[in-house]
C-alpha cells in the first residue's frame, strides 16, 4: 500500500512537472545566438552576444524609458519572453553548419541570430533555410549572402557592395573638390569569405570609376607578421588602400606601415578593426586619419537618440564595459525586428511572421537608416553608413556632406609628422 | 636592390625570433622526445605577463622579458611535474594529447580571464622607433628581439656542448638508463629541460608586445611554425633550428613579397615537406 501511494506521488509529481515545463514553454521563444565566442573574432563575437543580450532585455521587460518599437511592452505577444540559446562556432564554418543543426534540431529555436564571419552565416543560414525557420544576421557583410534567393535570411547591415560605392563617390568628392589627386588604389585583405568578398566589391567599384588597382594583397589572418604584405603595398605605393583586416591584423597592418614608414593618402575600411573603439583607443595617434564605414559610434547620438538608452543596458554586459559598434548594434536591431514582426503578425506561426518580415516597412530608432525594409534575398534596403575618420581618436563623421561633422584631413599626416 | 635588402633584413628579423620559440621546442623534444603542443600558450601566457607588467607598472618589455622568462621556466617546469611526468614510458600519443589539452587549458583561461580584447602595449622605451642605413629600415623592436633570441639561442647551445650540465642533458637524450646509471638525475633534468624550453618562449613572449598585439590566439602560427623550424632543422639540434628559422623567414619574405603574399605560408610549409621528404632527420638531425 505504502509502495502504491509512493509511486502514485511519484506520477502525479512527473504529471505536474511536465506541465509546468508545457506551459512553460509556451511562454517563451527560444531563440539560438550563433557567433564566433572564441578564436580570433572571440571579442566581436562576445560584443555581438551581448548586443543580441541586451535587446532580449528591452524586449522582455518593460522599458517605458526607451524609445524602440515594443520596448514599453513586457515581452511579445502579451507576455511571451525570449530565451536565449547560445552557441559558438569559432570562426570556422564547419562548427557554425554543425551548431547551427544543433540549435535547430537539439535545442528547437525558433529563429538564430548571426554570425558575424560572413563564412559562417553562409553555411548556418543554409541550414537554417533547409529547416525552414528564420535567420537574422545582423552584420555578416559578404554581398553575396542576399544574392542567393533565401527565403528566411534577412541582413540588417550595408554591404560590402555598397560601402564600395560609397569609398569610391568620396574619392570622387575628393578629387573634385579638394584636387585630391587620387588615381590609384591598392587592396588588402585577409583571404576569407569576407575579405575575398569585400576585395572583389572594391576591385569592381574601383575599376568602375575608372580608378586603376595597382595592388591586389590577400593575407592569412592570424599572420605572426605582415611585412610581404606592406611591403608590396609600399612598392605599388597606391594613392588610396581599400582594407578589410580584422582585429589584432588591424593593428598589425597599422604598425607595420608604421614601422615601414609609409602611408597611402587615403586608407578607406569596410567593418573591420578600424570599427572597434577599444582598438583605436589602443593605437593611440597612430590610428588617426584611417577612415571607413560607420553603422554606429558614440559620436553618432545626434542623429540616433533613441540608442543612448538601449547603449547603457548593453555597456553592463560588456567588459572592459564598451559602447556599441557598428557591427553589434547591428545583431540588437536583428533581434528587435524579429520581435516587432512577431507582434505585427500576432502570433509566431512561421509563414505569418515570414509574410510581415517580406512585406513591412518596420521603425527602427536604432538605425542609421531609421527604417528596414528588406527585399528580397534578404538585404535591408535602408542600410546605411557613414564615412568617418579617427581624428583625435574621435570617429569624426566625413561622408555624406548632409551628415558631415568634419572636413576629412587628406592626404593622411605622414607617421613623422604626427 | 634596397627593396631586396629591406625584404631580406624582414625575413632574417623574423626568423631570428621563430629560432627563440623554436630553440625550447627542440630541446624538449630532443632531449625527451616529448612533442609540447602548449608551446604556443607558453608563448602568450608571457605576453599577458609582459603586457601586464607593462600596462599597471610601466615595466618596459626591455625589462619584463627577465619575468616573463622565469614565469614560463616555472610553467614549463610544473608542466613537467604535474602532467608530462606521468605520461613517461607509455604512448608517445599520452603526451601529445596531454599537451594538447593543456594548450585548451591554457588559451581557455586566458579567454575567460583577459577576454579576447587585443591588447597593445604603448609608450614602449623602443616601441615605433627605426633607423634607416642605406634606405633600409630597420625597426628597433624587433631588432632588440632578434639581438635577444641570437644570444639566448647561442646559451642555451653553450649550455648544452660546454658545461657539465649539458652533458648530462646530452647524456640523457642518448640514453636515460645508461645516464641513470652514470649518476645523473634524469628526473631533475627533466624538470630542468622543460623549464629550460619555457624559458626560451617565455622570454621571446616578453619582448613581443613592443611591437604585437596580444590575445589568447596569438601563439597558434607561432607554435606551427617552430614545429617546423624543428622538424627542418633535425630533432634535438639547436643550431638547426636557429639555421631552419633564418630560412623559414628568408623564404616567407621573399616569396611574400615576390611571389605574393598569401604564398608565402605555401612556399614555407612547401619547403618543410621538401626537407623532410629529402632528410627525414632534418637538415642537422643526429
Amino acid at each position: 500500500m505504502r509502495k502504491c501511494s509512493f509511486a502514485l506521488l511519484f506520477v502525479a509529481l512527473l504529471v505536474v512537472l511536465s506541465m509546468g515545463t508545457a506551459f512553460a514553454a509556451e511562454d517563451v521563444i527560444k531563440i539560438g545566438t550563433l557567433f564566433p565566442l572564441t578564436g580570433p573574432c572571440a571579442l566581436a563575437g562576445q560584443r555581438c552576444q551581448a548586443a543580441v543580450e541586451t535587446a532580449v532585455e528591452v524586449i522582455n521587460n518593460a522599458h517605458p524609458e526607451i524609445n524602440v518599437p515594443g520596448a514599453a511592452a513586457e515581452g511579445v505577444l502579451g507576455g511571451k519572453k525570449f530565451v536565449l540559446v547560445h552557441a559558438d562556432h569559432q570562426g570556422k564554418p564547419d562548427v557554425a553548419k554543425s551548431e547551427a543543426e544543433r540549435l535547430i534540431d537539439q535545442e528547437g529555436v525558433y529563429a538564430i541570430i548571426g554570425s558575424y564571419n560572413s563564412s559562417c552565416t553562409k553555411p548556418a543560414s543554409f541550414v537554417a533555410e533547409r529547416k525552414q525557420k528564420l535567420f537574422m544576421c545582423g552584420c555578416s557583410s559578404s554581398a553575396a549572402l542576399t544574392k542567393r534567393d533565401l527565403n528566411r535570411f534577412f541582413r540588417l547591415a550595408p554591404t560590402d557592395e555598397t560601402e564600395s560605392l560609397e569609398f569610391v563617390e568620396f574619392i570622387k568628392y575628393l578629387n573634385e573638390t579638394k584636387s585630391a589627386g587620387i588615381e590609384t588604389v591598392g587592396l588588402i585583405y585577409e583571404n576569407t569569405e569576407f575579405g575575398k568578398h569585400a576585395a572583389e566589391e572594391g576591385k569592381a567599384a574601383a575599376e568602375a570609376a575608372g580608378l586603376k588597382v595597382v595592388a591586389d594583397v590577400a593575407f592569412n589572418p592570424g599572420a605572426t607578421n605582415l611585412n610581404s604584405e606592406v611591403q608590396t603595398l609600399k612598392a605599388a605605393d597606391p594613392d588610396a588602400v581599400f582594407g578589410a583586416c580584422l582585429g589584432g591584423d588591424y593593428t598589425l597592418w597599422v604598425r607595420t606601415m608604421k614601422q615601414m614608414d609609409w602611408l597611402p593618402d587615403v586608407a578607406l575600411n569596410y567593418c573591420t578593426g578600424y570599427q572597434d573603439p577599444i582598438i583605436a583607443k589602443q593605437l593611440e595617434a597612430d590610428g588617426d586619419f584611417f577612415m571607413g564605414g560607420t553603422g554606429y559610434s558614440p559620436e553618432f547620438a545626434e542623429l540616433m537618440p533613441a540608442v543612448a538608452a538601449v547603449e547603457k543596458i548593453y555597456m553592463t554586459k560588456t567588459d572592459p564595459s564598451v559602447p556599441f559598434d557598428s557591427d553589434c548594434i547591428q545583431e540588437a536591431i536583428a533581434t528587435l525586428i524579429l520581435a516587432q514582426a512577431m507582434e505585427m503578425a500576432g502570433t509566431t506561426d512561421y509563414d505569418a511572421v515570414l509574410k510581415v518580415l517580406h512585406e513591412t516597412q518596420f521603425d527602427s530608432p536604432m538605425s542609421l537608416g531609421g527604417k528596414v525594409v528588406f527585399a528580397p534575398g534578404g538585404q535591408n534596403l535602408k542600410a546605411m553608413s557613414i564615412l568617418t575618420q579617427l581624428q583625435g581618436g574621435s570617429y569624426k563623421r566625413i561622408y555624406p556632406l548632409d551628415l558631415a561633422d568634419t572636413e576629412p584631413v587628406v592626404p593622411m599626416v605622414a607617421w613623422g609628422s604626427r | 636592390m634596397v627593396t631586396f635588402l629591406q625584404v631580406a633584413l624582414d625575413g632574417i628579423l623574423s626568423g631570428l625570433l621563430y629560432a627563440l620559440i623554436a630553440a625550447g621546442l627542440s630541446l624538449i623534444w630532443g632531449v625527451m622526445d616529448v612533442i609540447n603542443f602548449a608551446h604556443g600558450e607558453f608563448l602568450m601566457v608571457a605576453m599577458y605577463l609582459s603586457y601586464w607588467l607593462g600596462f599597471l607598472w610601466k615595466v618596459d618589455p626591455l625589462i619584463s622579458w627577465i619575468a616573463s622568462g622565469v614565469f614560463a621556466f616555472l610553467v614549463g617546469a610544473l608542466t613537467y611535474k604535474l602532467i608530462i611526468r606521468h605520461t613517461i614510458g607509455k604512448s608517445a600519443m599520452a603526451a601529445l594529447l596531454a599537451t594538447f589539452g593543456l594548450s585548451m587549458f591554457l588559451k581557455n583561461v586566458c579567454l575567460y580571464v583577459f577576454s579576447p580584447n587585443f591588447r597593445i602595449l604603448n609608450d614602449t622605451f623602443l616601441g615605433g622607433k627605426t633607423f634607416s642605413v642605406g634606405g633600409v629600415i630597420f625597426s628597433l623592436p624587433q631588432l632588440a628581439t632578434s639581438l635577444f633570441s641570437l644570444c639566448v639561442v647561442a646559451l642555451v647551445y653553450l649550455l648544452i656542448k660546454k658545461t657539465r650540465l649539458g652533458w648530462a642533458i646530452q647524456a640523457t637524450a642518448m640514453d636515460k638508463e645508461a645516464a641513470e646509471l652514470m649518476g645523473i638525475n634524469t628526473e631533475w633534468i627533466y624538470v630542468l629541460v622543460f623549464g629550460l624550453g619555457g624559458a626560451c618562449v617565455g622570454i621571446a613572449g616578453g619582448l613581443l608586445p613592443s611591437y604585437l598585439a596580444t590575445f589568447p590566439d596569438v601563439g597558434g602560427l607561432f607554435s606551427l611554425l617552430a614545429f617546423v623550424c624543428v622538424a627542418m632543422g633535425g630533432f634535438g639540434s639547436i643550431p638547426g633550428a636557429l639555421f631552419a628559422a633564418i630560412l623559414i623567414g628568408l623564404v616567407e619574405a621573399f616569396s611574400g613579397f615576390y611571389v605574393a603574399p598569401v604564398f608565402k605560408y605555401v612556399a614555407v610549409f612547401g619547403l618543410y615537406l621538401v626537407v623532410v621528404f629529402w632528410r627525414p632527420r632534418g637538415l642537422f638531425g643526429w
